[in-house]
């Protein structure tokens, strides 16, 4: 049973992790992007790209970041063989794909 | 993009978010009205908006949950099935719903959510019996239990009606992509009646849930360019460090009054996005231009 628990810890603990870090990252995004946009800097050390395509980018990973919480799931269930939820994880892996795809 | 009315939005999703959250309530309910009354922001643009900013909150304080073993993912990854169906039948419906349905239909959410807010939550008490084998929430393996930190054990929980809980949830999918909100209105009723769950793992699973559902239905929107870039990036970051202030008030406010002040400002909200639907603007002088 205490192994149980353990497993089902560890799994909460890497998906917590995977959205802890996400989050912070996209709002660091947006907040430099915005930072950017309205001091007129240019950061060129990279490439060519404007406050508001950072902005943009911080946007699209917070929208990809619940989906990517889905694939760490079914990784999850896969890797301790438990087939009924890796199966449940990919079907809302493809709804959530179908959209994309009927959307574009 | 303009940098006052960037920090206007910042600021007034910040003050939204940090109020919804000391209720543990999503953000968006507040957000699609003040971006459309005050701001004069298109209804459209207003909900991909809120999505994100929905996302934001979600994936902010899911960790606070799981690491204190509130969430039940397996319950969460099943409900999602449903959550993110109704969240596609939504992405669908919004280009053939007039405008003008959106805001009657936003309306009635406020006053429904109000109503909820003034109602308590009765816990279900749960039963000694053991659980029946036959049942859904049985074969999925979805009975769990909550740590109790006073009396330092495992407090075991059985999962209710998940066929039922499945059809609430198709709906609170929908009316999410409708409006750009986490509608608790549905997820309430169906987690803490049908699925008979502790209030904490109700609220915890649903927080969980919310950031799939949202993003099933804002990564439609996003491919198809509907999401305002300069409207959706201070609404998320001003949502998603509200959340977290928020949180952290959850405990030192006397939550009887907030409850009925939280009714009020729901209730209120709800006459002017009506008035919208008749032309009328209540906030028109407040407007930014």
């Amino acid at each position: 049973m205490n192994n149980f628990v353990m497993c089902i810890d560890q799994q909460n603990h890497t998906i917590a992790t995977l959205l802890w870090y996400g989050t912070c990252m996209a709002s660091a995004l947006i907040a430099g992007g915005l930072l950017i946009e309205f001091t007129h800097l240019s950061p060129r050390f990279l490439f060519d790209i404007t406050g508001s395509g950072i902005v943009n980018i911080g946007i699209a990973l917070f929208i990809l970041l619940p989906i990517a919480r889905v694939g760490l799931m079914l990784a999850l269930f896969l890797s301790k063989r438990d087939y009924v939820y890796t199966a449940i994880s990919a079907f809302v892996f493809i709804i959530i794909g179908v959209g994309f795809f009927i959307a574009s | 993009m303009e940098i006052s009315f960037a920090c206007w939005l910042l600021l007034a999703s910040f003050g939204a978010s940090a109020f919804g959250s000391t209720l543990g309530m999503a953000s968006g309910i507040f957000i699609v009205p003040i971006l459309t009354l005050f701001f004069g922001i298109d209804m459209h643009i207003a909900i991909g908006a809120s999505l994100v900013s929905v996302i934001a909150c979600s994936c902010g304080s899911a960790s606070f949950f799981l690491k204190n073993r509130l969430t039940n993912i397996r319950l969460a990854i099943v409900l999602e099935i449903a959550t993110t169906l109704g969240a596609l039948t939504g992405v669908f419906l919004i280009g053939i719903i007039p405008t003008l349905y959106l805001y009657i239909l936003f309306s009635a959410i406020l006053i429904l959510s109000a109503q909820q807010m003034l109602a308590q939550r009765n816990e279900f008490v749960q039963a000694d019996t053991p659980a029946d084998r036959s049942s859904w929430a049985t074969l999925l393996r979805l009975h769990s239990s909550i740590p109790n930190y006073r009396l330092g054990q495992n407090v075991p929980y059985q999962v209710g009606c998940i066929p039922l809980g499945l059809c609430l949830m198709y709906g609170a999918g929908l009316i999410s992509a409708l409006l750009g909100i986490g509608s608790g209105v549905l997820k309430i009723p169906a987690m803490d009646t049908v699925l008979r769950l502790p209030i904490k793992v109700s609220s915890a699973t649903s927080n969980f849930m919310i950031g799939v559902t949202a993003a099933a239905s804002a990564g439609a929107y996003f491919v198809r360019g509907d999401i305002n870039i300069a409207i959706a990036g201070p609404v998320a970051l001003g949502s998603v460090l509200g959340s977290l202030t928020g949180g952290r008030l959850l405990m030192s406010l006397p939550s009887e009054k907030l409850r009925i002040l939280f009714a009020a400002i729901l209730a209120l909200l709800a006459i002017p996005m009506l008035m919208s639907v008749f032309g009328f603007n209540a906030f028109q002088g407040l407007r930014h231009e």
